[in-house]
């Protein structure tokens, strides 16, 4: 029997050494397939004709604009048709209906589906008009008047009036749904004139309205909307290029061509959108070609390792998604602007977006994102880029030095802004620290408790993110000033002013300088400190053409076509 | 016989404190953790009539605006939950929590029946094999799967299966439940079973292509414990007198191994049942990797965006079901071996 043992554990052994090697040597050839580097001498990173290199860069959205145009219309020219083009996303559909769908994503399909009065051009911030065609402004801002397109029909041939666009409009105010400020803060009335003509009454003239007209909760909706409750599963949709023809929850998303649709027929008569439930199963189906584009949202060292592929293309954009710090200038000793001019300068951005994000985020110096009109880099001319000489004279000032450090406690939530969220507050802490002078000490709350104490004004320094309502400089600006939800942290009459006067002011042109006023207070008062933007990363198959990606967030299906 | 009716009896009510004691737990639980879930819901730009709105909705206030007791919120939750109604969602069209828990089910049932069967075939085969060469070289290598599969992370083995059959040799789908626009005809939510009632075989093959990684994923990572187990059961019987009465009276190998597999059932049949818990949990992982669409990734993703009734209603719906196999497979154990008895 002892001796049976013995032969056992012989034998067991033996085989655990070959299983081991097996193992490890699949394994290694398996890792070494997937980060196999890029054939030397192939260009792969490329980037989509006359988009993201100019945006990538801050240069100035004229010329975006044109050579966007210019690939606008060889999107339209001489492209052959293909039936399908699959996308996959992480992303979810929440509801289909602008009365309550609050998320980018959810914003995409209905801008994909349905059309507003204005639209942007694809490829920029700059607006441009959907089923509109001319409009007047009338009363110093206070009435819009808009003429439709003649002959709008939704995508099952019923004809679409200026009564459509008033009852879709009335139906968000009527409902109150997530998204239904953007309406009700601002029109008191919309009325049909006539069969082409809608007439708004504002409350208070925007100069920004017709950025509002361009998001989903202007949009007319098909009349088989319900008309006094969210209508979540409705796919009847509305004046876009495609129609909703299947949709599984969470599964899948069929849309067909809008043979109804004013602007001509997609080139891609179908595009599926594909769910995922994690970024790595969408990565491995594109690399299989199961997919042709890998939208929101890969992982970074997915799109690190994808850019290294020759056999794909990978496009970035700045997006209009900001991070930054808040500190309550209420609690003590923040309400020394010498103290929070000190963590301005201190802070070292390049490190985060280098180090957690591996490049897939750039340095923000500005509550207004890099790529919209009037952004300057306020903090870098103020203080520059993670200077600790700076930090330590104006923390001297502020009475504070190595042996009498300023103790602070910063707060971050593990549970909002993914798991790279921890590593950001290290790396804040440790710029931080460098000073000598300073002693940071990191607290975390879960999101719900989180969001509780801002409310209630009770954490000194605490990091937030923010996702636009609508493009234009106010919506990253007045949102933060005496705000409730961040318990009235940063308040400045002067400030608030200028603020107030940019939103009525008619031209980008008069709103620009007040605009740049009110960054270069932000930056003096150093309140509320802009960290980084984050970046809009798609991958495809290389044939896939007319990718745009903007500010905006929205990737404009219509556009796509192959290419050879 | 009677003895058995009194059994059946029993553990049936037995089941009833068991998830009465479940429910207080998810109820409580739901309470106790840190954050204000109507803050969480309608995020922080939300007006204050707004938030009024949804904590009438979820039941924590009146129409006058008045806390409701905790203990009234209990039996509300109670009643509601006998009556089958387990809330309605606060999200994306509040749809009834049933409806959206019914809907994602039949994938996470598919998808652990198939795994489930991956997992029984290796580990009975295995199991048997192992102990008839008993001490030989495949039995230690049996042995070492064992434990090795049991010890291994789904989301690991998921992706190793993914990139080598799909990535590099492309011949099996990486995620997803069917290819796009090849759905059957919805009868029963299983795709395999409504694809053969339709005759839609195009449909059969693309779902049962979707379907072996994810089975055999599932499968490998479960199998473990049978392989033990059966191997276990099995040395036990093979040494027993009748088994050598058996081979002394020159039956085949393949009979004896079947007569005695039979007798070393009862141990594999009772882990069987345990093993159906850790089946839905092993779905949740498997789902999420292969972005299955069942009920594992559709609570891991109402968690995240914290709807608080959909989680409640879908921990209450895999308590009662786990209870529910539990109870069925005592019964079958009590049917099976006299000796069970209260």
């Amino acid at each position: 029997m002892r001796k049976n043992n013995k032969k056992a554990i012989t034998t067991t052994m033996a085989v655990a050494l070959v299983v081991a090697l097996v193992v490890g040597l699949a394994l290694g050839y398996l890792v070494s397939m997937l980060m196999a580097p890029a054939v030397p001498g192939v260009t792969t990173t490329v980037t989509a004709p006359g988009m993201v290199s100019t945006i990538t860069s801050t240069a100035t959205v004229v010329s975006t604009l044109e050579k966007t145009l210019t690939s606008v219309k060889t999107v339209t020219t001489g492209a052959p048709v293909v039936e399908r083009l699959i996308i996959g996303v992480t992303d979810k559909v929440t509801d289909i209906d602008p009365s309550n769908a609050y998320d980018f994503f959810t914003w995409e399909v209905l801008s994909n589906t349905m059309e507003g009065l204005m639209r942007y051009v694809p490829g920029t911030t700059e607006l441009e008009y959907g089923i509109a065609r001319s409009h007047t402004i009338e009363k110093n801002g206070l009435v819009y008047i808009f003429k439709l397109k003649p002959g709008l029909r939704f995508a099952d041939g019923t004809p679409a009036t200026a009564e459509d666009v008033v009852r879709s409009i009335k139906r968000v105010m009527e409902i109150k749904g997530d998204p239904a400020w953007l309406v009700t803060d601002f029109v008191e009335n919309v009325e049909a004139l006539d069969s082409e003509t809608v007439k708004f009454t504002l409350s208070t003239p925007v100069s920004y309205f017709l950025a509002l007209l361009a998001t989903p909760p202007y949009f007319p909706v098909h009349p088989a909307y319900k008309p006094k409750e969210i209508d979540s599963d409705q796919t009847a949709g509305g004046l876009g290029p495609y129609r909703i023809v299947k949709w599984t929850r969470d599964v899948e998303l069929v849309l067909e061509a809008n043979p109804y649709y004013y602007g001509g027929a997609p080139k891609i008569k179908q595009i599926i959108v594909r769910f995922f439930k994690d970024a790595t199963s969408m990565r491995l189906e594109l690399e299989a070609g199961r997919i042709d584009v890998a939208w929101r949202t890969l992982l970074p060292t997915d799109i690190k390792d994808l850019k290294t592929k020759p056999n794909l293309k990978t496009v970035e954009c700045p997006g209009g998604f900001i991070r930054y710090i808040v500190i309550n200038t209420r609690i003590k000793p923040f309400d020394n602007k010498l103290v929070r001019q000190a963590l301005a300068a201190a802070l070292n951005r390049k490190a985060i977006c280098e180090r957690v994000f591996l490049g897939l985020t750039e340095p923000l110096y500005s509550m207004i994102p890099i790529g919209m009109w009037s952004h300057i880099d306020a903090f870098k001319e103020k203080y520059g880029e993670h200077n600790i000489e700076l930090a330590k004279n104006l923390l001297k000032q502020a009475g504070y030095s190595e042996t009498n450090k300023l103790k602070i406690e910063l707060w971050y939530t593990p549970t909002h802004y993914g798991d790279t969220e921890a590593d950001v507050a290290l790396l804040v802490k440790e710029a931080w620290e460098e000073t000598g002078m300073i002693e940071v000490d990191i607290k975390s709350a879960e999101w719900t408790t989180y969001v509780d104490q801002s409310r209630k004004g009770i954490m000194g320094i605490s990091l937030f993110g923010w996702y636009p309502d609508y493009i234009d400089p106010d919506d990253y600006t007045t949102a933060f000033v005496n705000a409730s939800w961040l318990g009235y942290a940063y308040a400045n009459a002067e400030l608030s002013k200028i603020l107030k006067e940019a939103s009525v002011l008619p031209t980008v042109e008069e709103r620009t300088p007040l605009y740049e006023k009110a960054q270069e207070i932000w930056a003096e008062d150093a309140a509320i400190i802009p960290m980084f933007q984050g970046k809009l990363v798609l991958v495809s198959k290389p044939n896939v053409e007319g990718i745009f990606l903007d500010p905006t967030m929205l990737l404009r299906y219509w556009l796509f076509f192959f290419s050879g | 016989m009677v003895s058995l009716r009194i059994y059946i009896a029993t553990r049936a009510l037995l089941t009833i404190p068991t998830i009465i004691i479940l429910l207080t737990i998810v109820f409580a639980i739901m309470r106790i953790l840190p954050g204000d879930p109507v803050t969480a819901i309608v995020g922080m730009k939300a007006p204050p009539e707004q938030i009024q709105e949804l904590k009438k909705e979820l039941g924590l206030i009146d129409e006058f605006g008045k806390p409701i007791p905790l203990y009234i919120q209990y039996l509300n939750y109670f009643s509601g939950i006998i009556k089958g109604d387990f809330g309605k969602s606060l999200i994306w069209g509040k749809r009834p929590v049933i409806i959206e828990i019914l809907e994602h089910f039949p994938a996470t049932i598919e998808l652990s029946i198939m795994g489930f069967i991956v997992s029984l075939l290796i580990g009975l085969i295995s199991g048997v094999y192992s102990a008839h060469k008993y001490s030989s070289w495949m039995d230690s290598t049996i042995r070492i799967y064992g434990i090795i599969s049991y010890a291994l992370f789904i989301p690991w083995i998921g992706m190793l299966f993914q990139m080598f059959f799909g990535v590099q040799l492309k011949i099996l789908p990486v995620a997803g439940r069917i290819d796009p626009g090849m759905e059957p005809q919805q009868i029963t939510g299983l795709f395999l079973l409504d694809s053969i009632i339709t005759s839609n075989w195009p449909s059969f093959i693309s779902s049962l292509k979707h379907l072996i990684l994810p089975s055999i994923t599932l499968g490998i990572v479960l199998s473990g414990i049978f392989t033990r187990l059966t191997r276990g059961a099995m040395l036990e019987v093979l040494s027993q007198d009748f088994i050598i009465a058996a081979k002394a009276r020159g039956l085949p190998n393949r009979k004896i191994l079947l007569h005695a597999l039979k007798n070393a059932f009862i141990p594999i049949l009772t882990m069987m049942g345990l093993q159906f818990a850790l089946l839905l949990t092993g779905a949740i992982l498997t789902e999420t990797t292969f972005s299955w669409p069942g009920i594992g990734t559709f609570l891991m993703e109402r968690i995240n965006y914290r709807d608080y009734t959909t989680v409640q209603g879908t921990v209450v719906f895999f308590a009662i079901i786990i209870s529910l196999v539990s109870l069925i497979v005592d019964l079958i154990y009590a049917y099976i071996d006299p000796r069970i008895r209260y």
